[in-house]
């Protein structure tokens, strides 16, 4: 709250050269309900919502294939030590590589489509959440899993009953904080190549000079950006409250 | 060899060491040889570190001998078998799941149908004194009502072994007492086999029918006693803390024969 007062008492005076490129909620926020809660020109025109859900689309779509394939793979690597031996320092040497350096590369083969930002989403989280699944894997205590076979359980349903319930907390978790991560780059993906999403509305206000419009983009990006993190929490601390 | 009709479980000249650095191995346990009953409940006492808990788990079958040999039913023991429960110090519960489904969970991880076990889950709440929490979770629960459902999920798949790794040590002296007298009516009821690790003096003369002192490292059979007379049940008759004193001087001389090793 006090920082808006400050930009908007920043803000009031007219001649201050910040103004004209760091406009204040006064003054953009009103664009939004001018144009009916569209942006962009003629049929490329898009609503607010349209551009919101298109962008958190493509990001949980990304998010939810890099969460299961992860899982997946973690369960594969710690079955056998010799994926564990040949996969992981691949995963190592995937990892580090940042999701916006796969936007050319995920152009070429995709286009511009919402596969495009999918993939980029995907690569951002993949890796890094693959080697937390092993990690978390082997951080189980080895007695919960020794109970579960002295009681008669097999080995699958060892893994489903036991091992996936003591990883989820930690992988959730990890999930989270990449999300931050993974919205800046399918955001950067959408200033690069695609047409659509809130990344797009930022480029359509830089294409127009019209700095309302980037900071009106920038404001939703961060609204909505801190609005899934507070769910992503409130999942986690509904779903997967427990610590093994 | 030789092993009587009624011997459920049998340890022969076992060994046990763990290889360690540099190519050394150490020696935790060293000849032992124990017949245990069926429906008899044992006590293994003896001083912390001195391979109480390494005989425990080669008799469930948790650790492979060095050499020798475990006898279930008279055939070879290989590996872990659900008819040899256990029940750790640290109870090991799911935190996911609460108390009605921990103590199902035996049934639920070998695929049975629930209808086939609900009642038998019901019974077993009941019996540990749990029906008001049977929908807590692990985290909501005292120690001591973590170890009844410990005990009750071991209990409820009915195996012919339960073996207990000091399951109370970790507990304060009154909820120690209650928990043992609520283990001795579960063994009363269920006639199960019971095989109970523990370095309290008092705590082996009061459940055991028979009582094994393990000497310090490497770990041999000391002593065996038996101790089924109704005296041994009280805490106060002058045999039993007659006995109480024998014990305490057996495992005071070891001790001091193995620190002038």
């Amino acid at each position: 709250m006090i920082l808006v007062a400050t930009w908007e008492w920043i803000g009031s005076n007219p001649a201050n050269p910040v103004t004209q490129v760091l406009p204040p909620p006064s003054r953009f926020l009103p664009v939004l309900f001018e144009s009916d809660f569209k942006i962009g020109l003629g049929s490329q025109s898009a609503s607010i919502h349209q551009s919101i859900f298109v962008t958190l689309l493509r990001v949980f779509s990304g998010m939810t294939i890099a969460f299961v394939g992860s899982l997946l793979c973690g369960m594969l690597i710690s079955l056998s030590k010799w994926s564990e031996l040949f996969i992981l320092p691949i995963l190592g040497l995937i990892a580090p590589i940042a999701p916006i350096a796969w936007v050319p590369l995920a152009l070429v083969v995709f286009g511009i489509s919402n596969m495009t930002a999918i993939f980029i989403v995907f690569m951002g989280v993949f890796f890094t959440l693959t080697i937390a699944t092993v990690a978390e894997i082997k951080r189980i205590p080895e007695n919960l899993l020794i109970t579960a076979e002295n009681l008669g359980g097999h080995k699958l349903n060892r893994w489903w009953m036991v091992t996936l319930p003591s990883i989820l907390p930690g992988v959730f978790t990890l999930l989270r904080l990449n999300f931050v991560a993974v919205w800046m780059a399918v955001l950067a993906a959408e200033m690069t190549g695609l047409r659509d999403g809130l990344g797009a509305v930022v480029m359509t206000g830089r294409n127009l000079f019209n700095s309302d419009l980037i900071l009106l983009g920038i404001c939703i990006i961060g609204i909505t950006g801190f609005a899934v993190d507070r769910l992503l929490l409130l999942i986690q601390q509904t779903f997967f409250w427990w610590r093994v | 060899m030789y092993q009587s009709a009624s011997t459920i479980l049998s340890c022969q000249s076992l060994h046990k060491s763990f290889s360690g650095t540099r190519r050394s191995a150490t020696s935790v346990l060293t000849d032992v040889n124990l017949d245990i009953n069926q429906g008899c409940f044992v006590t293994i006492l003896g001083q912390s570190g001195g391979g109480k808990s390494t005989l425990l788990k080669l008799m469930g079958g948790f650790l492979a001998p060095s050499s020798g040999v475990v006898l279930f039913h008279g055939q070879a023991l290989r590996g872990i078998t659900p008819e040899i429960g256990m029940v750790f110090q640290d109870q090991n519960l799911y935190p996911w799941m609460n108390v009605e489904q921990n103590i199902g969970f035996g049934f639920r991880v070998k695929g049975d149908k629930p209808s086939s076990y609900r009642h038998l889950v019901k019974d077993s709440i009941d019996r540990v004194g749990l029906s008001h929490a049977c929908k807590l979770y692990p985290h909501q629960l005292s120690g001591g009502m973590k170890q009844r459902v410990a005990i009750a999920r071991s209990l409820v798949v009915r195996p012919d072994v339960l073996l207990l790794d000091e399951p109370f040590s970790a507990l304060d002296v009154q909820l120690r007492r209650r928990l043992q007298d609520f283990l001795r009516e579960i063994w009363q009821e269920t006639s199960t086999t019971m095989v109970l690790v523990t370095h309290n003096v008092e705590e082996a003369i009061l459940l055991g029918q028979k009582l094994i002192v393990v000497g310090e490292r490497p770990g041999r059979i000391i002593e065996e006693i038996s101790s089924s007379e109704p005296e041994f049940r009280d805490r106060y008759h002058p045999k039993f803390l007659e006995l109480q004193r024998y014990l305490e001087s057996v495992l005071e001389r070891n001790s001091m024969r193995s620190d002038n090793k």
